[in-house]
């Protein structure tokens, strides 16, 4: 029954394979209602998408308020310091 | 252009450079020597300058090119996965194995999202990836670019692309899972 479910449907590896490249490129139609059907009918790959496209919004998130600590006037007495040991040598 | 010394664009444009790099890489040493490398790269080529556009398009321009070498050369680097990394979440007939299947994270999804201990335990599981593989990560979702541009860029082909994406995820997931839900 299993087989007959993947044949038709996917296997669970191929459907977390097709989340992910789904948002790479397009999938054809006959892949996006396969991959749909086996979702509706399988929590497990269904649970994978819900989370797979949270840890990428945390991604984006976090990235977004980090607070990229560097002491920037540091930073530009270092370049200019580069700069001017270049232009000397 | 010839107006403004180096040290003039060095004062005003760090900052938005560093801003940018960092935002990019996600990484603070790694932005500091870009952007460093990108001035340095500006004095070479102040000669070539032709003033089409602001300097401070140009200095971005430069940044943006050092930023994809950057991840041109991770890209590069060869993963040796112990094993095949599909088969301990999946059994032979491609189903999730029992031990493996995604549990529900009950967690308000909102609250998650600003939660500190939980982005840290986020940060923790991506540096235990193959930097290769963080580089697709950052690029895909930090980047306003489409796959098919950022593949190009970096040499990479599109399947090895989302095979990366897909293998980081699976590891990324479940890392996080056992790391903050089990706790």
């Amino acid at each position: 029954m299993k087989r007959i479910f993947h044949k038709l449907f996917f296997s669970c590896q191929k459907v977390t394979e097709l989340i992910e490249k789904k948002k790479c490129f397009k999938l054809s139609l006959s892949e996006n209602v396969r991959l749909a059907i086996h979702k509706m009918a399988c929590s497990a790959c269904s649970k994978f998408e819900k989370q797979s496209l949270f840890i990428e919004e945390c991604i984006i998130n976090s990235c977004k308020k980090s607070d990229p600590e560097t002491d920037i006037e540091e930073l530009k007495r270092r370049i200019i310091i580069q700069i001017d040991d270049n232009n000397k040598k | 252009m010839q107006n403004e010394t180096i040290e003039s664009l060095v004062s005003q444009h760090t900052e938005e450079l560093y801003k940018r790099a960092y935002y990019k890489t996600s990484s603070i040493n790694v932005a500091e020597d870009l952007v460093q490398e990108t001035f340095l790269a500006a004095v070479e080529k102040k000669l070539t300058f032709k003033g089409e556009s602001s300097p401070k398009t140009w200095l971005f321009s430069i940044l943006n090119n050092k930023i994809i070498d950057f991840y041109r050369k991770k890209s590069k680097q060869h993963v040796k996965l112990e094993g095949d990394l599909l088969s301990n979440f999946f059994d032979e007939t491609g189903t999730w194995k029992n031990e493996k299947r995604p549990k529900d994270w009950y967690e308000d999804e909102e609250h998650l999202l600003d939660n500190s201990d939980f982005l840290q335990t986020l940060k923790n599981c991506m540096s235990k990836l193959p930097e290769k593989w963080n580089s697709c990560i950052n690029l895909k979702f930090l980047s306003e670019k489409k796959s098919k541009e950022i593949c190009q860029e970096i040499g990479i082909s599109p399947t090895n692309f989302w095979q990366i994406l897909h293998r980081a995820k699976l590891k990324l997931r479940e890392c996080i899972e056992n790391n903050w839900i089990n706790n």
